[in-house]
């Protein structure tokens, strides 16, 4: 399988002080459904911020698709990002727009005509079991739900990769479960690559996917 | 309500920016037209032995327009009555010539000095009466009072600019997340930030109309300042085709500046 993500002698660091990552080399392989986990502080955010370009790497290489994202121009990081779908801790959805108009945000960025997102949006809503919420706003639902509508717009426009940070670390276990399946689902059914950083390490290690463990400013692979 | 407010508190600094350029332009224009009036007005007295052309007086200072002889029978009229008619004959032949000289541009009080002095060192001039006092006494007035204006339009320039920052803040804090969730999922700056400059813009047109209407009004209708000649005998002044762009032009780069702050200002590193 070829690579979606390929980091060589990668070091990062967050607000430009604290190293976080050294040195590490890791790759993620297309397709593939993988955790990055490790304890708090350990960087596990700061390295998936990086590979939507929200923080450069201080050196070394990091090479999303076939972007470079050190010397990256702002304009090619913005066509990367329309080929990502990022999924939040704290769900961030726009909370003045409706479900619909939320999920619809990567199809507006990509130019769709308003007919086709909203066949999309009835698509994804119902995929994530939702298609009655669709005039709601994110204020009127649950965690849960909100998480699913994160999860809807994340798989909008059938992307890449999806990076998850934490996605079901504020939701109740039969929330969480949905939301994992729904991830699960997006990697085994369109063959998404689907990245998730959580700190549930037993949880994480109970599912039958490849671990990166970040410790020590280092990135390491547990099979 | 809670829109009309948020509308409002750009509207209004807005407003008094706008109002602020378009009192400049028009003291600006009555100026000019004061100028204009006082130089029409105004005429000096230089006195020769010898006979002198417009050109003569030119050659000295380009400013002079025009130069017009005073009739020497006109002036023996008024001081030869009860003179022998041999006396009046050697007044005649002993009157210098007095000539009324007109500028092409108005000058203030050192360049009629400076004039003068011009003329006198020529050699051809005897005596130059500049009737300066009464020349220059109202304008400094009014020069005063539009160094005063222009203080207040400064001040409340100032004012307006700082409530305009404080409206940046509102927008900032109301459309940040938007803009931050939008960058993340890689919208284009001019799609971030479309709804804010459509706001702005819109308010931007607002504020103009408001602008150019009271000063439109008062233009068409006539103005009434308390008997102040120079405003009411110039109310078409008040406002101008072009002071419409002008206006338009202002309020737009505001919403341009005001705009592209808050837009760079709400960068996705917070998140």
């Amino acid at each position: 399988m070829p690579s979606v993500v390929e980091a060589r002698s990668l070091s990062l660091s967050y607000n430009k002080e604290h190293t976080v990552i050294e040195k590490a080399n890791f790759n993620i392989r297309k397709g593939e459904f993988i955790f990055i986990t490790g304890p708090s502080g350990s960087g596990k955010s700061t390295l998936l911020k990086s590979l939507y370009g929200g923080i450069k790497p201080d050196a070394g290489l990091l090479k999303v698709g076939e972007l470079e994202l050190k010397n990256a121009t702002t304009s090619k990081l913005q066509e990367l990002r329309t080929h990502l779908g990022i999924v939040f801790q704290d769900y961030k959805l726009v909370n003045e727009w409706t479900v619909a108009k939320n999920v619809a945000l990567p199809l507006m960025i990509a130019g769709y005509s308003m007919d086709l997102q909203q066949t999309q949006v009835h698509r994804l809503l119902k995929h994530v079991k939702l298609e009655n919420y669709a005039n709601r706003y994110p204020y009127e639902l649950s965690g849960g739900e909100q998480q699913r509508v994160g999860v809807a717009r994340a798989l909008a426009k059938n992307p890449m990769m999806i990076l998850a940070d934490e996605p079901t670390g504020n939701l109740d276990d039969y929330s969480s479960n949905v939301v994992w399946d729904l991830l699960e689902n997006a990697c085994v059914q369109l063959q998404t690559t689907v990245v998730v950083v959580t700190h549930k390490i037993p949880m994480a290690f109970s599912l039958p996917y490849r671990h990166l463990i970040l410790e020590n400013k280092g990135v390491y692979e547990v099979h | 309500m809670k829109s009309i407010k948020n509308h409002l508190m750009f509207i209004l600094p807005l407003v008094a920016i706008l109002l602020g350029i378009q009192f400049f332009l028009i003291f600006e224009r009555l100026t000019d037209a004061y100028e204009e009036k006082l130089k029409n007005s105004y005429t000096m007295l230089a006195v020769s032995d010898k006979e002198l052309t417009t050109k003569d007086f030119q050659a000295i200072n380009a400013n002079i327009a025009s130069s017009v002889k005073v009739e020497r029978n006109e002036i023996l009229k008024e001081i030869s009555v009860g003179q022998k008619p041999e006396d009046v004959e050697e007044i005649l032949n002993a009157l210098p010539n007095f000539y009324n000289i007109k500028l092409s541009k108005y000058l203030d009080t050192d360049g009629i000095e400076k004039l003068k002095k011009q003329l006198m060192v020529s050699g051809k001039i005897k005596k130059v009466e500049t009737f300066e006092g009464s020349y220059s006494s109202n304008y400094k007035l009014f020069k005063f009072i539009k160094f005063i204006l222009n203080l207040f339009i400064l001040f409340m320039g100032l004012v307006s600019l700082f409530l305009v920052i404080k409206q940046m803040e509102v927008w900032g804090y109301i459309h940040k997340e938007r803009m931050q969730v939008m960058e993340i999922f890689g919208a284009p700056l001019m799609l971030r930030s479309g709804i804010l400059f459509r706001v702005a813009f819109f308010d931007a047109i607002i504020s103009t109309f408001i602008i150019a209407g009271i000063f439109l009004f008062f233009s068409y209708y006539g103005v009434n300042v308390g008997g102040i000649d120079i405003v009411e005998q110039n109310s078409n002044l008040l406002f101008l085709p072009f002071d419409g762009a002008i206006l338009f032009f202002s309020a737009l780069l505001m919403v341009i500046i005001s705009v592209y702050s808050v837009v760079s200002s709400s960068k996705e590193k917070d998140i």
